[in-house]
């Protein structure tokens, strides 16, 4: 698919999903994991806006890789090197306190990594690139 | 489709019913929208989520905002389904709010 770059804005966040649902369309992926793909790109786009670029603007790429198995969706950007991999995520017990004793942070990335199958990151070429897979059969 | 809401003040009590897609850019609306009905000091907030398409932690970070704003305030999210429940459970947010199909009026 054609690579999807928007500048790093709240505003984009909207396309974002638009081109996961035209990409998980084309690999004809179930709803409930268009959704899951959607929620990821989402929150890692949120974050890299958010912390990656510190609200200073930049650029996201999005890019959708069908293949026999799997759709990926690829998103890079040029802020500092971070892998969302290493973030702390909530535990049980965390998920498990009531709200007036919740950290407000890690819950996007949690829940970006929960919903796909494959979570990959690695940094190249000065860029962020994460990697969001799901697999296009529920049975695999 | 995008993020809308709607107010409905009564005594003791708030309900919003949000409808579209709550991710980190319509998050301050609602966080707005909870700072504004709190100033009243209702003892239930009530959510109103059939038509919520999407929600991501922005939203989630609202609610906990709620309680921290609101002190006391029992929470009801009403109507929710599919991956929007989803996220709550998976959040550990149905263990805080009460989830309910529908709300009396």
């Amino acid at each position: 698919m054609e690579t999807l770059i928007v500048p790093a804005s709240m505003d984009n966040l909207t396309s974002i999903r638009n081109y996961v649902k035209e990409a998980a369309s084309a690999a004809g992926v179930s709803d409930e994991k268009l959704y899951q793909l959607q929620l990821a790109a989402d929150e890692i786009a949120t974050n890299i806006i958010t912390y990656g670029y510190s609200g200073k603007g930049g650029e996201i790429s999005v890019r959708g890789e069908i293949e026999d198995d799997a759709l990926t969706i690829t998103l890079e950007d040029s802020g500092p090197a971070f892998d969302p991999r290493e973030r702390e995520l909530p535990s049980e017990e965390d998920l498990s306190k009531p709200l007036e004793e919740r950290a407000i942070g890690g819950l996007g990335i949690f829940l970006a990594v929960q919903g796909v199958d494959r979570f990959d990151y690695r940094r190249e070429g000065g860029k962020n690139v994460n990697a969001l897979t799901v697999f296009r059969h529920s049975a695999s | 489709m995008s993020f809308q809401l709607s107010i409905d003040e009564r005594q003791n009590e708030a309900r919003i019913t949000l409808s579209g897609e709550l991710d980190a850019a319509a998050a301050p609306q609602f966080k707005d929208t909870i700072e504004k009905v709190a100033s009243a000091s209702p003892k239930r907030l009530v959510l109103f989520m059939d038509e919520l398409a999407f929600l991501a932690s922005a939203g989630l970070r609202v609610l906990i905002f709620a309680r921290q704003k609101m002190g006391d305030v029992d929470i009801y999210v009403v109507g929710s389904k599919g991956p929007v429940l989803n996220t709550l459970k998976m959040s550990g947010f149905h263990q805080s709010v009460y989830l309910q199909d529908s709300y009396a009026t």
